[in-house]
């Protein structure tokens, strides 16, 4: 049994450079499918990063996002008065307004895109716990026009150091701070003081949408949902903050797809290239291939070894891929990149993240290729008529 | 070309090689076809021609803010100016929130909207209707295939941002560059929350002469420099342009998937006409032999090479129409509908990828057709099979 499986082994490194080509060719399609598909996962952790369980959104009723939102002040004071809400120190139930507003702003490449300023008060740090936090330079006071901006907002826009003024039709902020939001959606936003971002915006006393975090992840919550739905002064609709993030999950939609169909095709073309050179050393080996037969070993082995061999040439070229996709993640794209989210309208900034579980499937992936590419040089190996084979120069 | 026959013969010698690496270069313009197009279709294609004289302004802010209806006299009033409309986009859900049936609905001015829209084409009778009728709308054709209304029927349409329920009857059909929105009379909205403010989101307008549309930017941009909302306007081609920059590092992405793709397609093809030349090295010792000279082994190899990439090329770009359309059709039935729109086969596409092929055959070609031409008679010769 060892005999088939060391000579085929072999082989692979007789012929280096058949082998190479044919390994870099799958390891290449690998790379892409899985830099892609990471691309796609960097969009879908961002968009589950969120802070709290317990955390409700509450939005204008067809609002997709607070961006289309409006609640008023009455509403919002409606909101304060529900049962289910926690409560500080102080009594106070734990709920923050925000006010959002798109500004259209250049990024370092001179691109311009849209912004999410949010204009928020003290309660929306407590809300929203240690996950954001400033890292650098301070605090903006509230009442004034000064802004804070997110690490990853700092490193993909112009003029984000501490100091600079950001200007966006008739608006200005300065920048005296950078925040870190633990990759969470909030990571790709500018956040300023509340009344001030409702003055500059000429948003009057309403919000885009407000926060409430609930007693617990359970009939708390379901308590102020159903309390937003059907008070009268409200009539709105609230929802947990996980599960409105995720209805933004439709923008890695196309990059998915996109992943999914180059790989699908190359696949084909790649272990079209492993079928090549498959099919190249059946031909070359009848002699050997008919001497093995004569030396007693079955038909079954002689195709499992030889598909064996073309397994083996994908499998070197998914590890390939896979290594050559992580060093290409880990030292070139180490920056964040970012993409429009269909439904804020403002850029949702990520970091392409290769996962374990993406390695595994781009490995698979290559197995495949190689299985594929193997099967039927394999199945004519196996069919050589001894007698015939060997006679043949 | 006298030795067109042996080439060919050489080429076809193995079969299922020479099939398998054609498939693989087939497959590969098909890919290289589809994404340019989606980048093409993603830049939009207005601006040329009629478009050139439009015009859209907006909130110097960003797109989500509004501006003052009462702009539109002010903006009438610049040299140039042939007519303004305001439009207001109302991104509401037909039937569900699913994006498949996501489309552009926008208020718009029907009195102006046939002048300002002159690379539009809609039957007069039926401009006169819409003109008539508040609570009607105009859909662009490729609308009425995929929803198959006919004139007369109602839709309802549900605000998202905007508050309220737009029940509107559709009372023309009209063909153009972009057949993707429908357009609906600017009164209907009178009620809603931006009407009352007597806000719009953007205005559209056309200039005499395309020579025109830099200096009423310019005025209208000063005009309203120091106001409560300042204004950016811009040409239609820029403005669509946002749109595309907004996707971000899409485009640098598809590009290198594109060249990354083109080099697997080089390897393979290299690796085949490699084997064949190695199998065939008494062969080409042989003709060597009888006088043949180096550089024209070259050439034959490399002639080899030429002939199963143009082969390749050929039937990829002809096989790369009809999938393009079916991948479209598909698309237009899922989560990514709004990419499916606007994606057309351009003639420059189809000559990029025939230009791919060639350059596939000359690249993969090249490394053995030299090794070929170094055989050595006597080596050559001495070597069996």
């Amino acid at each position: 049994m060892w005999i088939p499986i060391k000579y085929n082994l072999r082989n692979l490194v007789v012929r280096k450079v058949s082998t190479a080509m044919t390994v870099l060719g799958i390891a290449l399609v690998v790379t892409v499918f899985l830099l892609v598909m990471s691309l796609a996962e960097g969009v879908r952790k961002t968009l589950s990063t969120t802070v709290s369980a317990k955390n409700v959104i509450v939005l204008r009723v067809g609002a997709q996002s607070d961006v289309q939102s409006y609640v008023s002040f009455d509403q919002f004071e409606a909101i304060r008065t529900l049962e289910g809400i926690e409560r500080n120190k102080d009594g106070q139930p734990l709920v923050s307004p925000e006010t959002v507003v798109l500004i259209n702003i250049p990024r370092k490449d001179g691109k311009r895109t849209n912004v999410i300023v949010r204009g928020v008060g003290p309660e929306a740090f407590t809300l929203r716990g240690d996950n954001v936090r400033v890292v650098e330079g301070r605090m903006f006071q509230s009442g004034t026009a000064e802004a804070i901006v997110s690490t990853r907002l700092k490193e993909r826009f112009a003029d984000m150091t501490i100091g600079r003024t950001i200007a966006a039709g008739s608006e200005r902020w300065t920048v005296v701070g950078v925040f870190d939001a633990a990759g969470s959606p909030y990571d790709s936003e500018m956040w300023a003081d509340l009344h001030n971002v409702q003055d500059q915006a000429h948003r009057g006393t309403g919000y885009s949408s407000v926060l409430v975090r609930a007693t617990d992840s359970g009939s708390g919550r379901d308590r102020v949902i159903a309390g937003v739905k059907d008070d009268q002064r409200i009539k709105l609709e609230a929802k947990p903050e996980t599960e409105y993030f995720a209805k933004q999950m439709g923008t890695a939609k196309p990059i998915q797809f996109l992943a999914y169909l180059v790989a699908v095709i190359m696949a084909i073309g790649a272990s079209f290239g492993a079928m090549n050179t498959m099919y190249a050393q059946v031909s070359a080996r009848t002699r050997e291939i008919a001497t093995m037969r004569a030396l007693g070993f079955s038909r079954t082995v002689v195709l499992a070894s030889f598909v064996l061999e073309s397994t083996t040439l994908g499998l070197i070229g998914g590890l390939c891929g896979a290594l050559l996709s992580a060093l290409i993640v880990h030292a070139v794209l180490t920056a964040p990149t970012g993409t429009s989210n269909f439904a804020t309208f403002a850029e949702i900034m990520f970091n392409f993240e290769l996962t374990v579980p993406l390695i595994v499937s781009g490995v698979i992936f290559s197995l495949a290729m190689g299985l594929f590419g193997g099967l039927l040089p394999a199945a004519r190996a196996a069919r050589l008529k001894i007698v015939n084979a060997l006679r043949e120069a | 070309m006298k030795y067109f026959r042996f080439i060919w013969k050489n080429v076809f010698r193995k079969k299922i090689r020479a099939f398998l690496t054609m498939a693989s270069i087939v497959l590969v313009l098909v890919l290289i076809v589809v994404l340019s197009s989606f980048l093409e279709g993603m830049e939009g294609t207005t601006g040329t021609g009629k478009g050139a004289t439009h015009i859209v302004v907006q909130h110097a802010t960003g797109l989500a803010n509004f501006m003052p209806l009462a702009y539109r006299q002010r903006i009438e009033q610049i040299p140039g100016v042939v007519a303004v409309a305001p439009e207001v986009w109302f991104g509401g859900m037909y039937k569900d929130d699913r994006p498949e049936n996501f489309f552009g609905q926008l208020s718009t001015d029907p009195e102006t909207w046939a002048v300002i829209h002159d690379d539009y084409t809609l039957p007069q009778d039926q401009l006169k209707t819409w003109q008539a009728e508040r609570d009607s709308f105009v859909a662009g054709k490729q609308l009425i295939d995929k929803y198959h209304w006919g004139i007369g029927d109602r839709i309802q349409i549900k605000g998202t941002y905007i508050t309220g329920m737009l029940d509107l009857v559709l009372r023309g059909v009209y063909t153009g560059p972009d057949e993707s929105n429908i357009f609906f009379h600017n009164k209907y909205l009178e009620n809603s929350s931006i009407g009352r403010l007597s806000r719009t989101g953007i205005f559209f307008l056309r200039t005499k002469t395309p020579e025109q549309v830099p200096v009423v930017c310019d005025a209208i941009n000063r005009m309203f420099e120091n106001s409560e909302a300042p204004v950016k306007a811009m040409p239609e081609k820029q403005f669509m342009l946002q749109f595309a920059e907004m996707m971000g590092n899409v485009k640098l992405l598809v590009r290198s998937i594109a060249l990354t793709v083109l080099f697997t397609v080089v390897l393979i093809v290299a690796n085949s006409v490699a084997m064949s030349a190695r199998e065939r090295t008494t062969q080409i010792a042989v003709i060597r032999a009888l006088g043949f000279r180096r550089r024209q082994v070259l050439a034959l190899v490399l002639s080899e090479a030429m002939v199963l990439a143009l082969l390749g090329g050929l039937i990829g770009v002809l096989f790369s129409i009809p999938f393009t359309h079916m991948l479209v059709e598909g698309m237009k039935h899922s989560p990514v509908a709004p990419f499916a729109y606007n994606i057309r086969i351009s003639a420059a596409t189809l000559l990029t990828a025939f230009v791919a092929a060639v350059a596939i055959g000359i690249v993969s070609g090249f490394v053995p057709a030299i090794r070929s031409a170094r055989v050595k008679i006597v080596d050559g010769l001495r070597q069996v099979a």
